[in-house]
């Protein structure tokens, strides 16, 4: 019961918060805070929430933090945090291309294994933009740069001599590639992502083999 | 603001610097996330035979029956079949092979696998074990070893003296694919849907590298003991190190052939013991008539009171034990 009511806590609270799709076209110089919330399928059913910061500078930058958990019966066994910065590279009429770096820390575990991992997420994205609605392509690399195990006695029964540790180099990395859209409206947009999954030798895919993501995002203004 | 971030990016520095000063392991290393193959550690038991080294092991007196033990997956070993060794104490001579590329035995490229190549290296584990040409030979295969099992027998329908299979996903592909699906009918918002597939962040490797996919589907093994899976086993079977490449290979050629094992089932006249669970709920009485039904002779078996993996736990080798004996000793 106690899990349950933390989940819809999870949602209710975070309904205000941010998706991390944005409609540049929309966004204004003095949208400062940008906050959201998303659901979909990232390497399972997953629902998410962040923190958008738009810097006073002249070149679009926003800042920006998210948090997402996958369902289940342990809701906070797995999880994964994103830092970085979103940059609007090119504005051409109603076309943008931006670039996004983020740094990742992912949390997985289960019976057998406890994995801690630092990476990275880079993406691309190039699409069009009006005020009411927006598409766009994007492409992306997510790589897993240090994992540390820790395996349970269930795995050790299995394998006594297994060793814990930090690992290296790379445990993983998965391309992705996709499309996003949305339409906007007064200081809202809603958003979807979706797209295809591919490991990093191009040969395999993960068990999950896309992603999609719905999100709600609301900009607050500062008039300053 | 400023100050926050700053801080936020010493935090984050902090900590990766951190982890830099500790000793880190090369994830592709057999003997750090997996057990070495019998490749790397020449203690393990093995037999070398049809151009590979197999882990191998045989108990019960040399001249007696051979009952050689075929373990699921494919990619799975033979270690939770290994209550099987009881039939040694009854007049069997018990071989556990784990089979190519799968378990301890050797590892091999993805192309290079073929079902007769899984047929070829059965032969040649009978051959080796086999102490004269009357040495009776029976099988006992579990899930994809029932339908290993099954595939040598429409291949060489004289060579094999009885056959214990226990819930073979099916003989022709389609019947294959069915049970595949129903057995990974799971809730999308259960946790063992993210045990399963959330680790595919974490973990990636290229076809070469066999110890972190062979570690990655191992992580996978913890559906077969979980409450949210229709396969109904009691808990995890051990084993000692599942083949990821094997299981990929194998699958392909499913996919790609679409092979039909039954063809020459009608001239396998002997009696088959065909074994199926009360709590696999994507398996029942059902699809087991269905898939045993080429055989013209054949005796079902349900055992009570366990799942998918009967043979590994003490209730299902309690009542799967005495019936599968009298069966083979009907035919010794």
């Amino acid at each position: 019961m106690f899990k349950k009511i933390l989940v819809v806590a999870f949602v209710v609270v975070s309904i205000n918060t941010y998706g991390q799709t944005i409609n540049w076209a929309r966004l204004q110089k003095t949208d400062r805070h940008i906050l959201g919330i998303n659901t979909g399928l990232d390497y399972s059913l997953t629902a998410g929430l962040g923190y958008g910061y738009q810097l006073k500078i002249k070149i679009p930058i926003i800042l920006n933090a998210e948090y997402s958990i996958p369902f289940g019966d342990n809701l906070l066994d797995d999880h994964k945090t994103k830092i970085g910065a979103t940059v609007r590279l090119i504005k051409a009429g109603k076309f943008a291309f931006t670039a996004k770096v983020q740094g990742v820390f992912r949390r997985y575990e289960s019976d057998y294994v406890r994995l801690v991992n630092f990476g990275s997420d880079m993406s691309v994205t190039g699409g069009y933009y009006k005020k009411k609605w927006f598409i766009a392509g994007e492409i992306g690399f997510d790589k897993a740069i240090v994992t540390h195990f820790k395996h349970k006695k269930f795995y050790k029964d299995v394998f006594p001599n297994v060793k814990d540790g930090w690992y290296e180099p790379s445990t993983g990395g998965n391309f992705y590639y996709g499309l996003q859209s949305g339409v906007s409206f007064k200081q809202s947009d809603i958003t979807l992502r979706v797209g295809r999954v591919i490991t990093q030798d191009f040969k395999t895919t993960p068990g999950l083999p896309f992603y999609a993501q719905l999100g709600y995002a609301v900009k607050l203004s500062n008039k300053k | 603001m400023k100050i926050k971030l700053l801080n936020l990016s010493l935090a984050v520095a902090a900590t990766v610097i951190l982890a830099a000063c500790t000793k880190e392991r090369d994830i592709n290393d057999a003997g750090n996330l997996v057990p070495k193959t019998v490749e790397q550690d020449v203690s393990l038991p093995s037999i070398a035979v049809n151009g590979t080294q197999l882990h191998a092991e045989a108990f019960g007196q040399p001249d007696d029956a051979l009952l050689i033990v075929l373990h699921g997956g494919p990619g799975a070993d033979y270690r939770y079949l290994l209550n099987c060794k009881g039939f040694a104490n009854q007049g069997y001579r018990v071989v556990f092979y784990d089979q190519r590329g799968s378990g301890l035995s050797k590892r091999h490229s993805k192309d290079s696998y073929s079902l007769q190549l899984m047929y070829d290296d059965l032969t040649a584990v009978v051959t080796h074990y086999r102490t004269s040409p009357t040495q009776k030979v029976f099988l006992l295969g579990h899930s994809w070893g029932a339908m290993l099992a099954t595939a040598y027998i429409n291949q060489y329908p004289t060579r094999i003296n009885g056959v214990v299979l226990a819930e073979p996903g099916g003989f022709v592909w389609q019947d294959v694919l069915d049970y595949v699906k129903r057995s990974r009918d799971i809730k999308f918002t259960s946790e063992l849907l993210n045990d399963l597939l959330y680790a595919d962040q974490f973990l990636t490797g290229k076809e070469s590298e066999h110890a972190i996919l062979d570690y990655k589907y191992g992580l996978l093994g913890i559906a077969e003991g979980s409450k949210d899976s229709p396969t109904g086993d009691e808990g995890t079977p051990p084993v000692w190190r599942p083949g990821a490449i094997v299981n990929k290979a194998l699958f392909d050629i499913g996919e790609r052939d679409k092979p039909d094992w039954t063809k020459n089932l009608s001239q396998y006249s002997t009696k088959v013991l065909f074994v199926y669970s009360e709590n696999n709920k994507a398996y029942g009485l059902a699809h087991a008539q269905k898939v045993s039904s080429p055989y013209p002779n054949r005796q079902l078996l349900k055992v009570n009171g366990v799942g998918h993996n009967m043979i590994s736990f003490p209730t299902g080798w309690n009542n799967f034990y005495p019936t599968a004996l009298s069966y083979l000793n009907s035919l010794k």
